[in-house]
């Protein structure tokens, strides 16, 4: 009767949980202690996912239209349209012509002027659909808006992160968990596989892996596949830091005392076990999610990640391989940008997560 | 305070210590004064055998070294004396006798006689040598008799007219008293490896091979007895001697280049217009070569292996060969988009599947079909092609039209070509899926197993058109839509098989020209590929070098190549 009362006082839960609060109040409250990088970083990630799920919005073309006669076409200048012309926009830009088209050099036409709108025919910023493009940030080899593209192709990187983290975590949580739990011939079995696993050469099972995706799948089941063997790579040593935790909590009293009251192991994986290393977990997912990233990004430079014309952040930039293109169009870099600022902004988020959160770190 | 400043002085004498010792030990750019000429390779050779030869490294490597009994002139496409001084034919054009060279001697001393050429004949026609040169030696089947009556003529009998026996007999000529033995022990396919030391090949062309240091460089210098004088009675080669460089890396090429260290470079077509406006900085001369001799192609399936499936067949099978359909198709490839967005501007539109180049064989008079995409989609809603639901064109039985397109993977001017016809394809309402698959992976597709819709494939081209047979024949293993049908699967493939057996029998190249004429035609008609562009290609080279005459079918005179004495 003792035992149950003690397990059920909140004198023995987590002191670092103050009390309960509003899940507003509480992100207002990490909001005002947090550091003025952490913000940045959360405030760009959001804008990122904004990038994602507003992509058709924020992208003033489709991604793949090609403006054939303007590849590799410069950033554009924005100006401040003349006030005679406000009835079409308030800014404009020069149209790009084609100078010389071995050389690839532009100039601007300063006989023309494209309007810029905003908030038109369910775009952010477009221009009208017969007037030359507007270039944000330059154009690529085929002429399409590489600006464009980058919001896109925030789908697919940003997104990468998380259903990957979803799956390995999952995956490695239930797999440690259990396996701590359990001990003895489970246990080892259980981390043995998780060891051959983790012995094989991962880069190259990527590779060899991504390499026997059929051709045919759409793009949504590429992203999904190149996701699933990611996260297939990385949950095993995952596992096997989760059942380290776990199996010290095993012989915590509170877990015997459940143990010795009847709870099934079901209850107890649940219960006990799981909510113990769930805020390591949480820490070390939002510090892996930058390893999805940079991970598309290498299998998409090689080839063999999102095919085009489908856009990730990866394949944009493989653009860039080429010292040449580099050199004669910088603006190639431009998603390798966002791809650094997003990784980042997941490092500083999460060590920060780790500081406020994570116990065994807090030394 | 004062021992750092000293340790500043220090690493900055240091520095300037390493940069002047840098420009002191860099070697200094005396190509012209040592007569040698500096090149770079992509990849190293597979072997120094000629006749086993299959890749273009190997047979790069070493086609200085050896000798044909013929030669091309490459300007006129026409054949010139090799180490045959002169050659007729008698007896209804079924004998050829050619009258050898005299005073030809091997790096080792021994002369070139005929047992030379019968010794390599045999080689060629071993059936336990794997060969490239005996496709082309085959006669409906049989092979060539040839006969030596002395040690300076050499007989060849043939079963019948055969117009490209000339081009047949172009293999590399071997010497029988060096390999003799080793071919009589069963030995030849092991000899003249890439392990055997240079100094043991023993060779008759305008260089020798001195040194080979695989994965960097092979070395050559000049035949003192090559059989060659030029107008003067001066002897030839000119050069003293070669070094080709061996780097995988085409902007590592490109940088040795700009850096003095290769004398010679092909650029890419983004690389074209930089080398020119640094033509006089670099003391350098950017010229035009030609048209690629070659054609680069989307291919379509049509082989029924591939969609009779249980007894059904895949829609894609009727599609493909609709030549209503298939011409839509033609008239939706943006050839002006992929030269300008591909090339730079550096190609033209490729109409037929033999180059320009090939001054002879081409046929001038076809007609491209436009890029017009209202056109194709006129002509695919009149052959019963319609729009199923917004932005999903259907067949007449309403199966959507989608297939999968692929090509070569890693060739970025291959990938934007696809991305070019996948997306106008796509405002016509038709699906491509593109994914392009390594080289192997691709070579299997196409020669085994089938398991391929539409591919952009090159082939490489050559001045003999019955060369291209396995291609255009219909029992051909390169008849790509289809490789080795049992019998022309279509009436028009039984005429190019007709044709092509005629074309051989016509001896004047420009009798024969109207078959391969007709050829083309047919194939631009009835489109089981539809042709794309052809790379312009450029090579650039040190303004020092003098008699440098590059074509795209090789150097005119390359013996006449010399550095302009300084």
């Amino acid at each position: 009767m003792n035992a149950r009362a003690a397990i059920a006082s909140p004198a023995t839960r987590n002191v670092a949980i103050p009390e309960r609060r509003g899940l507003w109040a509480a992100l207002g409250h990490e909001w005002r202690v947090a550091s003025l990088t952490v913000k940045l970083s959360a405030l760009l990630l959001l804008l990122f996912y904004l990038f994602a799920a507003a992509s058709p919005i924020i992208a003033p073309y489709d991604p793949a239209h090609q403006w054939r006669e303007l590849p590799d076409c410069p950033p554009m200048r924005l100006h401040l349209a003349p006030r005679a012309d406000w009835n079409q926009g308030y800014l404009c830009a020069w149209p790009m012509r084609l100078d010389v088209p071995l050389a690839r050099h532009y100039a601007e036409d300063h006989s023309r002027r494209t309007f810029v709108r905003l908030f038109d025919r369910g775009h952010l910023f477009t221009t009208a659909p017969g007037d030359p493009p507007f270039f944000l940030m330059g154009s690529e080899g085929l002429g399409r808006d590489l600006f464009s593209r980058i919001v896109y192709g925030a789908r697919v990187s940003m997104c990468i992160g998380l259903v990957g983290v979803a799956i390995s975590f999952s995956l490695g949580i239930m797999v440690g968990a259990f396996s701590g739990l359990m001990g003895g011939m489970t246990d080892s079995a259980i981390m043995r596989l998780c060891e051959v696993e983790m012995s094989l050469p991962s880069f190259y099972f990527l590779l060899a892996l991504a390499a026997v995706i059929p051709s045919g799948l759409s793009t949504t089941a590429t992203f999904f596949l190149i996701v699933g063997i990611m996260a297939f790579i990385s949950w095993a040593g995952f596992a096997r830091v989760i059942r380290g935790m776990a199996a010290s909590v095993r012989s915590a009293p509170y877990v015997e005392a459940a143990r010795a009251l009847g709870g099934s192991r079901a209850r107890l994986l649940f219960r006990h076990v799981i909510p113990s290393v769930i805020g390591f977990a949480a820490v070390n997912a939002s510090l892996s999610i930058p390893g999805y990233i940079l991970g598309e990004s290498a299998l998409s430079l090689l080839g063999l990640g999102i095919q085009e014309p489908a856009a990730s952040w990866g394949n944009l930039l493989s653009q860039a391989m080429d010292p040449q293109t580099v050199a004669y169009y910088p603006w190639v870099l431009a998603p390798g940008l966002f791809i650094s600022a997003a990784v980042m902004a997941f490092n500083f988020l999460g060590d920060h997560l780790r500081d406020r959160f994570d116990p065994s770190n807090s030394g | 305070m004062r021992g750092r400043r000293f340790a500043f002085g220090a690493a900055a004498a240091l520095i300037a210590a390493a940069i002047a010792g840098c420009r002191v030990n860099r070697p200094p750019n005396d190509h012209a004064a040592t007569q040698t000429l500096y090149s770079a390779t992509v990849s190293d050779p597979g072997t120094f055998n000629p006749i086993l030869v299959t890749d273009s490294a190997s047979g790069d490597a070493i086609g200085d070294l050896f000798e044909s009994l013929v030669r091309v002139n490459p300007r006129t496409t026409l054949f010139e004396p090799g180490l045959a001084e002169s050659w007729a034919f008698s007896d209804g054009d079924k004998t050829l006798t050619f009258h050898l060279r005299r005073g030809v001697k091997w790096s080792d001393g021994a002369p070139f006689t005929a047992r030379d050429a019968l010794f390599t004949m045999r080689v060629i026609y071993d059936p336990k040598i794997p060969n490239s040169s005996v496709s082309a030696m085959l006669i409906d089947g049989k092979p060539i008799l040839a006969s030596a009556p002395d040690d300076y003529t050499v007989v060849v009998r043939l079963p019948r007219p055969f117009a490209p026996i000339l081009s047949s007999l172009q293999f590399s000529i071997l010497p029988a008293h060096a390999l003799a033995t080793a071919y009589a022990a069963g030995r030849f396919n092991h000899t003249w490896g890439i392990d055997t030391p240079p100094d043991r090949l023993t060779a008759l062309g305008p260089f020798l091979m001195t040194r080979y240091v695989p994965a960097q460089l092979l070395a050559y210098r000049r035949n003192p007895d090559f059989w060659m004088r030029d107008e003067h009675n001066g002897r030839l080669p000119r050069l003293k001697g070669e070094v080709r460089l061996i780097v995988p890396d085409q902007n590592a090429q490109y940088l040795q280049f700009q850096s003095g260290m290769t004398d010679v470079y092909r650029p890419r077509p983004e690389e074209v217009w930089p080398l020119e406006q640094a033509e006089s900085k670099l003391n350098i001369t950017v010229r035009k070569v030609g048209i690629d001799t070659g054609s680069l192609f989307f291919a379509f399936n049509r082989n029924p292996r591939h969609y009779v499936r249980q007894g059904a067949t895949d829609p894609r099978y009727k599609w493909f060969t609709d030549v209503n359909f298939m011409r839509a198709l033609a008239h939706a490839v943006d050839k002006r988009g992929m030269i300008d967005l591909c090339y730079r501007g550096l190609a033209v539109p490729a109409v037929s599947d033999v180059s320009p180049e090939n001054k002879i064989y081409h046929n001038p008079n076809l007609k491209d079909y436009e890029y017009d995409l209202k056109l194709a989609a006129r002509l695919l809603d009149e052959a019963g092609y319609r729009m199923i639901r917004p932005g999903v064109r259907g067949d007449p039985d309403g199966h959507p039209l989608v297939f999968n397109l692929t090509t070569n993977a890693g060739v970025p001017v291959r990938d934007q070509m696809c991305a070019i016809f996948k997306q106008d394809l796509q405002s016509l309402g038709i699906t491509v899926n593109y994914r392009p698959l390594d080289f192997i992976t691709l070579v299997k597709a196409l020669e085994s197993s089938f398991d391929w819709d539409c591919v952009l494939i090159g082939f490489t081209g050559g001045i003999e058109p019955n060369d291209a047979s396995d291609f255009l024949r219909s029992s051909g293993n390169l008849h790509i839509w289809d490789p080795a049908e049992p019998k022309p699967a279509t009436a028009w493939e039984a005429q190019i098989d007709r044709l092509m057996e005629a074309g051989t029998t016509v001896m004047d190249p420009y009798q024969r020209a109207p078959y391969y004429w007709q050829i083309q035609q047919i194939l631009h008609d009835q489109l089981p590929i539809i042709e794309t562009v052809r790379q312009v290609t450029y090579i650039a080279y040190r303004n020092t070098l003098e008699n440098y005459e590059p074509t795209v079918w090789g150097f005119y005179h390359p013996e006449w190549i010399e550095f302009r004495a300084e």
